[in-house]
C-alpha cells in the first residue's frame, strides 16, 4: 500500500461521518422539535450542526495530499461525463455548499423554518449521492476487493454509525457546556432529550454493528472463492494485516456493541455520567475500528492482469 | 481519420530478451521504476508420478510482451477526473501530463498496469504508441527494437486479418473488460485468460 493513501482513508472517513452525521442530526432535530419545541431542539443541534463544516474541510485538504500534482487539483471536476471520482469530488464540493448555506442560516435563523428545511433535504440527499458516488468509485472490474455489493454497504455503515456517534458526542458536549449557562428548567428539558436520543443512537449503532458482523465475514468468504487475485486479497487481509483485522472487529464490537449497551442502559436508568462516558468510549473505538477497516481497504488491494 | 492502431506479438517467437522493453526505456528516456512495455514469464505444469520416479508432465514456460493496449474502451480515459487521457485519430491513447492530478487513479482502473507513476513529477504516464515516430513515418521502438521480429504493429484491422484475433494469453486479464487493440499469434502452449494453470515468475520486476 501507498503512504499516499493514508489521505484517502482520513477523506473517506471524515467525509462519510459527516454524512451520516448530517443526516442523524437531521433527524434528531426533528424529534427535539415535535418533543420539547424549537428553542430546547436549537440549543441542542446548532453546535453539532457547525462542527459538520470543519471536518468537511478538514477532509477536502486531506484528499489533496494523496495527489501526485495538487496544483492540478481544480481540474478534478473535469469528467462529470464519465468519471465517479469527478462526480464524487463534485459531490463532495456541493454537499459543503448546501450544508454550510444552511447551517449558517440554521445558526442565524436566517428565512422561514420551511426553506430552511428544504435546503437541510436537499444537502442530505446530496450527501447520500456522495457516499454513493464514493463506492462507486471502486467498482472496477480490475479489482476484484473493491468491486463487490459490499463496498456501498460498508460505506453506509460507515457514515451512519460513525455520523451517529458524532452526533451524540456533539450533543454530550453542547449539554456539558450548557449545564452551567441554562435554568434548572430549560435543562431539565435538555437532560431528557439528550436520554432520548442518546438511547435511539445506542439503537442504531447496535443494529449498524450488527450489520458490519454480519456483511464483512459474508464479503471475506466470497472473496476468497473467487480468482487467484481476489485470494491475493484475502490473503492480505486476513493473512499479512490478521491483526489490524482482528482489531477492528474487536474494537468496533467492543465500542458499537459493549458501550452502545451501556450507553442504552444508563440512557434509560438516567445515570449521567455513565451515559457521557458510554459515548465518548464509543465514539472513540468506533472511531479507530473504522480506520482500521478503511486501511484494510486500500491494503487489500490487488488488481487483476498484469 | 486514420485507423486505429494496434500491436501485434508472436508469442511463438519470443524468447523474453526483452530487447523490446529497453528499446521502449531508452526511446522515451523513462525513470526508474517505469516500464512502458513489460515482458512477463509465464510457467506452469506439474510433475507425474511414475512407479518410484516423478516425470515433468505438461511443464510450460512462455514470454507475454505487453504494453499499453490503446483499448476499445480505454478505462483510463474514462475514469480519470482530469479528462487528461485522450485518444488521436489514429487510436493512440495518450495521456497530457499538463492535465494530470497525479491521482492514480486509471492505475487502479486499468488490468495491463499501463499507466504508471513518474514519482518525480507526480503526474502518470504511459506507452505513447511512439506516436513522434509514428508521425515521421518511423516504427515503434519496441517493434523496431525486437530481435526476433516477434513484434508488429498497424492498423488494428489489417493485423487481425493477417494474424487472427487471439487477444488474451495468460497472464493477461478478460479481453471484455477493456477490448484491447492487440493480437497475439499463440505460443503453441499458451494457456489463455481464464486458466489458472499458470503463474507470472517475474513479478517483482514487471
Amino acid at each position: 500500500m501507498n503512504t499516499k493513501e493514508w489521505a484517502l482513508i482520513a477523506y473517506t472517513i471524515l467525509t462519510q461521518m459527516s454524512v451520516g452525521a448530517f443526516v442523524v442530526l437531521g433527524l434528531a432535530h426533528t424529534y427535539a422539535l415535535r418533543k420539547a419545541g424549537e428553542k430546547q431542539a436549537n440549543a441542542l443541534s446548532n453546535r453539532a450542526l457547525l462542527a459538520i463544516g470543519p471536518v468537511l474541510v478538514l477532509a477536502t485538504l486531506a484528499s489533496l495530499f494523496h495527489l501526485g500534482n495538487p496544483t492540478n487539483a481544480y481540474r478534478a471536476i473535469s469528467n462529470i461525463g464519465s468519471s465517479w471520482l469527478s462526480r464524487e469530488i463534485l459531490l463532495t464540493l456541493l454537499f459543503i455548499g448546501a450544508g454550510g448555506v444552511f447551517a449558517i442560516m440554521q445558526w442565524r435563523q436566517i428565512g422561514e423554518f420551511r426553506v430552511r428545511q428544504a435546503i437541510a433535504v436537499v444537502a442530505a440527499i446530496i450527501g447520500l449521492g456522495l457516499v454513493f458516488s464514493m463506492a462507486q468509485v471502486y467498482q472496477l472490474r480490475a479489482e476484484p476487493a473493491w468491486d463487490t455489493a459490499a463496498t456501498p454497504v460498508l460505506f453506509f455503515t460507515t457514515a451512519f454509525l460513525l455520523g451517529a456517534l458524532a452526533v451524540g458526542v456533539a450533543f454530550v458536549a453542547t449539554y456539558t457546556y450548557l449545564k452551567s449557562r441554562v435554568s434548572s428548567d430549560e435543562l431539565g428539558q435538555l437532560s431528557d432529550l439528550l436520554r432520548d436520543t442518546l438511547r435511539w443512537i445506542a439503537v442504531g449503532s447496535i443494529v449498524l454493528l450488527g450489520v458490519e458482523l454480519v456483511i464483512i465475514p459474508l464479503y471475506v468468504s466470497t472473496l476468497a472463492t473467487g480468482g487467484p487475485t481476489a485470494i491475493a486479497s484475502v490473503d492480505k487481509m486476513i493473512g499479512d494485516y490478521g491483526v489490524v483485522f482482528a482489531l477492528r472487529l474487536i474494537l468496533g464490537f467492543i465500542g458499537a456493541g459493549l458501550f452502545g449497551l451501556f450507553l442504552y442502559r444508563s440512557a434509560v436508568l438516567n445515570r449521567q455520567n455513565v451515559m457521557i462516558t458510554a459515548v465518548y468510549a464509543a465514539f472513540a473505538l468506533v472511531l479507530v475500528a473504522e480506520v482500521l477497516g478503511r486501511f484494510l481497504f486500500y491494503a487489500s488491494q490487488a488488481r487483476i492482469g498484469l | 481519420m486514420s485507423e486505429q492502431l494496434g500491436f501485434y506479438v508472436n508469442l511463438a517467437k519470443c524468447t523474453g530478451c526483452k530487447a523490446c522493453q529497453i528499446a521502449c526505456k531508452d526511446k522515451n528516456d523513462l525513470p526508474i521504476g517505469v516500464m512502458w512495455r513489460r515482458v512477463a514469464e509465464y510457467t506452469g505444469g506439474e510433475w507425474i508420478q511414475d512407479g518410484d520416479q516423478y516425470l515433468p508432465n505438461n511443464v510450460f514456460a512462455y514470454y507475454v510482451s505487453s504494453a499499453c493496449m490503446h483499448c476499445e474502451d480505454a478505462l483510463c480515459m474514462n475514469v480519470c477526473p482530469a479528462a487528461a487521457i485522450e485518444r488521436r485519430d489514429d487510436g493512440i491513447v495518450l495521456i497530457d501530463s499538463d492535465k494530470c492530478i497525479g491521482c492514480r487513479y486509471c492505475e487502479w482502473a486499468c488490468p495491463y498496469g499501463a499507466p504508471q507513476f513518474d514519482e518525480d513529477r507526480g503526474v502518470m504516464t504511459k506507452c505513447t504508441f511512439c506516436a513522434d515516430l509514428i508521425d515521421a513515418g518511423e516504427k515503434p521502438a519496441c517493434v523496431a527494437g525486437c530481435t526476433y521480429r516477434a513484434l508488429d504493429f498497424g492498423p488494428i484491422s489489417e493485423l487481425r486479418e493477417k494474424y487472427g484475433d487471439f487477444d488474451a494469453p495468460a497472464p493477461l486479464p478478460d479481453p471484455t473488460i477493456t477490448h484491447p487493440n492487440v493480437v497475439f499469434s499463440p505460443h503453441p502452449r499458451a494457456v489463455s485468460y481464464e486458466s489458472s494453470a499458470g503463474k507470472v515468475l517475474n513479478a517483482e520486476e514487471l
